[in-house]
């Protein structure tokens, strides 16, 4: 396995640069073939890499290092990748959907004048996430932190000529940085503080030594920042919805699938730190249960149909986040962390086949994505409207769909948790604000399906005459994500236990049996089959109901529809003084730092045209200049020897 | 019985096996250049005669280390100085061969490459030198042939100035030196440098006689005008002006080289006798803190109020002469502490390489931009050129980030070498030094202002008026040699920096340097 664990990092770096370089002038509308090959390539060697973890005995992490990046007195950085259960999970996740994705985007992004630029970025994407996952340690793992944040970026802003597109990008990368510096600094405390190592392993092995101590509650809320910023989580959730402004298959790869759950495994990862550390835990849990719930009362109201994912998203990470905080008892950290690993593998699924659904209809409709505009389209759209029906159930949590089995994991968790845990009272809170919140999610989920493809066929003429479903090599990767979305969750866990398995050959982790808890399953069934019932009532059969409830409560349905005019807020409180601060800023160094700069330069140039007469030219005068500095010389240090 | 000093004297002759076939080349070229006039032929010849001279060089490379009469009788001696100073002006005299190939007429080619091999006999020459008598004749064989190179390419009247001016200050720095030379002589009764720098140790102590001060100053002044150092630099403006890009590349680079070989010789601070840096006291640093101070300022401040960028990169050169100067000001104080910092003499053996690298790349920018009918010669000829030759604007850059000293660039690791020598100084004059280093930062950052401006001019102005395209081989072999070596001394500097650290003695008995190389046994 060490021998060719190098090449799933590096074989997408190589297809981006190949793109980089040669796609523009040679490659061009062939410029998907390295990027999906790479990729092809690093999903085959993470399922290599998965199987090898399954067949051992006993799970060690293999440990290669490939140099020593940087040793700078007491900075020691390895070039090392660790491949162990946790690693292999989300690679296998990351560069399958990203193969998928790849071939979608084939079709999608067909006679785009940046298609090659795509493919580099999404190839380089994958490269800082696959290198992100095997970090072992932690200034790796913020190299492919910062580096898939480059690429979001770069993602986001695709279409740089439009000018929301350009600010959704800026905001995205500017709202990351601030959770990155958190992150930044909480990986400079952890440094200090365990004997000046980075690395996992030595890290962890020392944590009992801070065990319940501020300190470490700091550390874990610093690193925890940085997954607030990552996965957008409150407060730092405002950028991910305005992500929506990149290409569809970016916003399934990246902002559903893969990047945006990269604070989740972060958090995994150090759980030997969370673990020691309640109060974290309890700020991780709830932060993650209040944005489970404010992202799915927004989304109720969204008309955008790609923002009602994009704060499902929100919402989802939150449930996972949940998942971790709740590991509050040496007993249920293995099911704490099973749980949110787990959603957040049947989420990648189904979120990545949403995503790439709602391109589909997008696709379709002439790039026409706000769902009043059209409707009843499950004639005209066939395969889109059954894959995007499974990825919904799966969604809601509909009894047997993937999604179903692994929010059940959670909200079981957070039961346990509070039966168990240091505080009782609060994660009662959150477990009922997860349950809420998985009726939430059932309801807008089929709102915007109902709306998407139920009622008469409405269609916006930017679509055109002829309106179709899209091509086969962006349908079949819809049917097999819709397979997976509506099966894996299932096959996984409650069939052959097989993901629950793997993840406990992490090392640091030790199995506890849990059991799955029957109430809160039947409890949560009915909860989500409540919500679509509704749904199907308010949207397919009284289609009136919906606005009459609206005008009903006003205002509360205006807060929701303007999430709770909390970008205003940012914009009041946060960027207008900012921007202010910056005017002060900009006078000062206009008018007292320049002038001062300008008075420096006059002053050289000064000297300069007091010196520029003497080169006047004439020979004779030179050898004069010269014999006269001769004897400057002489004269002085003779005196100087005299004196 | 053998007679060990009749031996010693036998001996040189093998060291200067490569000097000797440069100047019978020549010798040959100026014979042969009357039956045939064919610049491809002569410059051929002239570029085989340095690779065979390069490989004759590895073959005369001495295997042990020269004895008590050869260093006290013998007028030459082969060191790792000498070696090294020979590497570079035979790559750098390579480069100039090509740079100049379409800058001379077929007609007197010969002449031409001729006149370039005696130079560069001249300065291997000088870089070998253990004699008073030896270094002289060596610095006026590069010197002569240079007067006459000055006239070949270029023959309108603004050439025959700059020619006529750079003849006469030469000549009047000539005797300066020679004058400076004599009084050496006089005080120490002996031609011989090591026997020289005996007896002026054995004064230590002992006030120096005001005699051995007004040498060394007439020493110094004599040199100064090979490396522009103020106030011998007048002629540097007017002569690269008036004179071919490629020309004045030469002039930028060659005498410089000689120049600081030299001074490093004369000073005392590499001399086969082992170190003798002190032996003119604790006045030489100070005189040569103020010619260096002055001379960069100077160079700077003057360069800033220039729009002709030949006579830009003219105060530019005189400004990094001041900056290896710096060098030299602490070379002395490094040797007395014994310091393991290599920002000595070391640090000038790299800059040279460095400053030849982007000087000769930029004259050969404003060279291949140049036609006949339009010679690139103001900066707003410049203007665009980022549009216009996008390839030669980013080498352009490139050269320019190294002249200003950006990462990455041999610039960079020159400067900070030269930076912390003189921070690491030592003794009572270290704050002095450090007012130095303080005085190098500020004139990097003057001289930041007028090469920015440039990349400035070529990026974000309108052409004023666009520039042909031209394809000339020659002129794009030189642009890229230099860059490769502004870069790869920028990126990877250490195998030069070893190199360079270890021609002084003080550095070359350092173990984990010594190890690496096939030749530790020159060095005692």
């Amino acid at each position: 396995m060490a021998d060719y664990l190098w090449l799933i990092p590096c074989l997408p770096l190589l297809a981006s640069i190949v793109i980089a370089f040669a796609g523009p002038r040679w490659l061009r509308g062939q410029s998907h073939w390295p990027c999906l090959l790479a990729v092809a390539a690093a999903c085959f060697l993470s399922m290599l890499v998965a199987g090898e973890i399954i067949s051992q005995e006993q799970g060690d992490a293999t440990l290669k290092t490939y140099y020593s990046w940087v040793q700078s007195g007491k900075l020691d950085v390895g070039m090392t990748l660790r491949a162990d259960a946790l690693s292999a999970i989300m690679l296998v996740t990351v560069t399958f959907v990203g193969t998928l994705i790849a071939i979608y985007s084939a079709g999608y992004m067909h006679g785009d004048p940046g298609y090659p630029r795509f493919f580099a970025c999404v190839a380089l994407f994958i490269f800082c996430m696959t290198g992100l996952v095997m970090a072992d340690n932690f200034v790796l793992l913020y190299a492919g932190w910062e580096g898939v944040g480059v690429c979001s970026y770069l993602l986001i802003g695709f279409w740089f000529q439009r000018p929301s597109a350009a600010a959704a990008a800026r905001k995205a990368f500017l709202v990351n940085r601030i959770g990155d510096f958190g992150f930044m600094l909480g990986i400079l405390l952890l440094w200090s503080q365990f004997g000046f190592r980075l690395d996992y392993q030595s890290v962890f092995d020392r944590a009992d030594t801070l065990a319940g101590t501020s300190t470490l509650t700091a550390i874990c809320l610093l690193l925890f920042c940085g997954a607030v910023g990552k996965s957008a989580q409150f407060p730092l959730h405002v950028w991910l919805a305005d992500a929506m402004e990149g290409p569809s298959p970016v916003s399934a790869l990246i902002h559903a699938a893969t990047m945006v759950t990269a604070g989740v495994y972060m958090v995994a990862r150090c759980m030997p730190l969370y673990q020691l550390a309640p109060d974290a835990l309890l700020a991780v849990a709830g932060i993650g249960a209040f944005t489970a719930m404010l992202a799915a009362l927004i989304a109720l109201t969204q008309t955008d149909l790609k923002r009602v994912l994009a704060y499902s998203t929100m919402s989802q990470l939150g449930y996972m986040f949940l998942a971790l905080g709740s590991a509050a008892h040496p007993t249920i950290t293995y099911a704490a962390v099973l749980a949110a690993i787990f959603h957040l593998f049947t989420h990648a699924f189904f979120k990545a086949l949403l995503f790439l659904a709602a391109g589909s209809v997008m696709h379709a409709m002439g790039d026409v994505i706000d769902m009043r505009r059209f409707s009843g389209l499950r004639r005209l759209l066939p395969t889109t409207h059954w894959t995007f029906l499974m990825g919904a159930l799966a969604l809601s949590g509909f009894p047997l769909w993937s999604g179903f089995w692994s929010k059940d994991e959670i909200l079981g968790v957070a039961l346990e948790a509070s039966k168990k845990g240091v505080f009782p009272t609060y994660y009662m809170i959150f477990f009922m604000a997860g349950v809420i919140t998985a009726a939430l999610t059932a309801f807008y989920t089929f709102r915007a399906y109902f709306l998407t493809f139920w009622g008469e066929e409405r269609i916006p003429p930017e679509a055109g005459e002829h309106a179709h479903e899209s091509p086969p090599i962006m349908t079949v990767p819809l049917v097999i994500l819709a397979v997976l979305a509506a099966g894996i969750g299932l096959v996984a866990q409650p069939l052959t236990g097989w993901f629950g398995d793997l993840l406990a050959k992490t090392p640091g982790l030790h199995e506890h049996p849990h059991h799955a808890n029957i109430i809160v399953m039947l409890g949560s069934s009915l909860f989500a089959i409540a919500g679509i019932a509704l749904a199907y009532w308010m949207y397919v059969k009284e289609p009136k109901t919906a606005d009459e409830l609206a005008d009903s409560v006003p205002g509360l349905y205006d807060a929701s529809r303007n999430k709770f005019y909390l970008d205003e807020a940012y914009y009041n409180g946060i960027v207008r003084p900012a921007h202010a601060t910056s005017v002060v800023c900009r006078i000062f160094d206009l008018y007292i730092l320049d002038g001062l700069i300008d008075l420096l330069a006059h002053g050289a140039r000064w000297l300069g045209q007091l010196f520029r007469p003497i080169q006047n030219g004439l020979v004779q005068f030179y050898a004069l200049a010269m014999v006269l500095g001769l004897g400057v010389f002489l004269i002085s240090l003779v005196w100087a020897l005299g004196g | 019985m053998p007679n060990p000093i009749i031996d010693a004297l036998k001996n040189i002759y093998p060291l200067a096996v490569p000097e000797i076939a440069l100047i019978a080349l020549a010798c040959l070229l100026y014979l042969a250049g009357t039956w045939r006039r064919d610049r491809d032929l002569w410059g051929t010849v002239a570029l085989v005669a340095l690779a065979s001279v390069g490989v004759v060089l590895w073959y005369t490379v001495p295997t042990r280390p020269p004895t008590a009469a050869e260093v006290y009788a013998a007028p030459i001696i082969l060191d790792r100085l000498a070696l090294l100073t020979k590497v570079i002006t035979l790559i750098g005299g390579a480069i100039l061969v090509i740079f100049t190939w379409y800058d001379i007429s077929d007609k007197l080619a010969a002449e031409f490459y001729g006149c370039m091999l005696l130079i560069l006999a001249g300065i291997g020459l000088t870089a070998m030198s253990n004699d008073l008598i030896a270094l002289f004749l060596s610095l006026e064989l590069i010197s002569i042939p240079t007067y006459v190179m000055l006239y070949i390419p270029r023959r309108d009247d603004l050439g025959r100035e700059a020619a006529t001016k750079y003849f006469l200050l030469s000549v009047f720095s000539s005797g300066i030196l020679l004058f400076g030379f004599s009084y050496l002589y006089g005080i120490a009764g002996s031609t011989n440098l090591s026997a020289i720098m005996d007896a002026l140790r054995s004064t230590q102590g002992v006030d120096l006689p005001v005699l051995v001060l007004v040498a060394l100053v007439m020493v110094v002044a004599g040199l100064g005008f090979k490396i522009t150092a103020v106030p011998f630099h007048f002629y540097a403006p007017d002569v690269y002006q008036g004179t071919t890009a490629s020309m004045a590349a030469l002039l930028a680079f060659l005498p410089k080289v000689a120049g600081f070989v030299a001074l490093a010789r004369v000073l005392g601070f590499v001399v086969p006798a082992g170190p003798a840096a002190i032996a003119f006291g604790p006045h030489l640093p100070k005189l040569l803190w103020i010619v260096a101070a002055v001379t960069m300022t100077l160079g700077n401040v003057l360069a800033l109020l220039q729009t002709n960028l030949k006579r830009l990169l003219a105060y530019s050169s005189i400004a990094h002469a001041g900056y290896m100067l710096m060098g030299l000001t602490v070379a002395q104080s490094l040797e007395a502490t014994n310091s393991n910092v290599p920002g000595g003499v070391e640090a000038i053996m790299f800059y040279l390489v460095a400053y030849g690298g982007m000087t000769i790349g930029a004259f050969a920018v404003f060279s291949y931009l140049s036609t006949p009918e339009r010679e690139v010669e103001m900066e707003d000829d410049l203007a665009g050129l980022g549009v216009s030759h996008p390839g030669v604007a980013l080498l352009m850059t490139l050269f320019l980030f190294s002249l200003i000293g950006v990462p990455l660039t041999a610039g960079f690791v020159g400067k900070m070498m030269l930076f912390f020598g003189a921070l690491s100084g030592k003794g009572d004059s270290g704050v002095l030094f450090r007012w130095l280093a303080a005085i190098m930062a500020v004139n990097a950052a003057i001289g930041a202002w007028y090469y920015l401006r440039i990349i400035a001019k070529m990026y974000l102005h309108r052409p004023v008026k666009p520039l042909p395209k031209t394809k000339a081989l020659p002129k794009l072999m030189t642009l890229w040699s230099c860059a490769l070596v502004t870069l790869v001394f920028g990126i990877y500097p250490k195998p030069l920096v070893d190199l360079a650290a270890r021609t002084t003695p003080r550095l070359a008995s350092n173990q984990s340097v010594a190890k690496a190389s096939p030749h530790t046994a020159i060095n005692p």
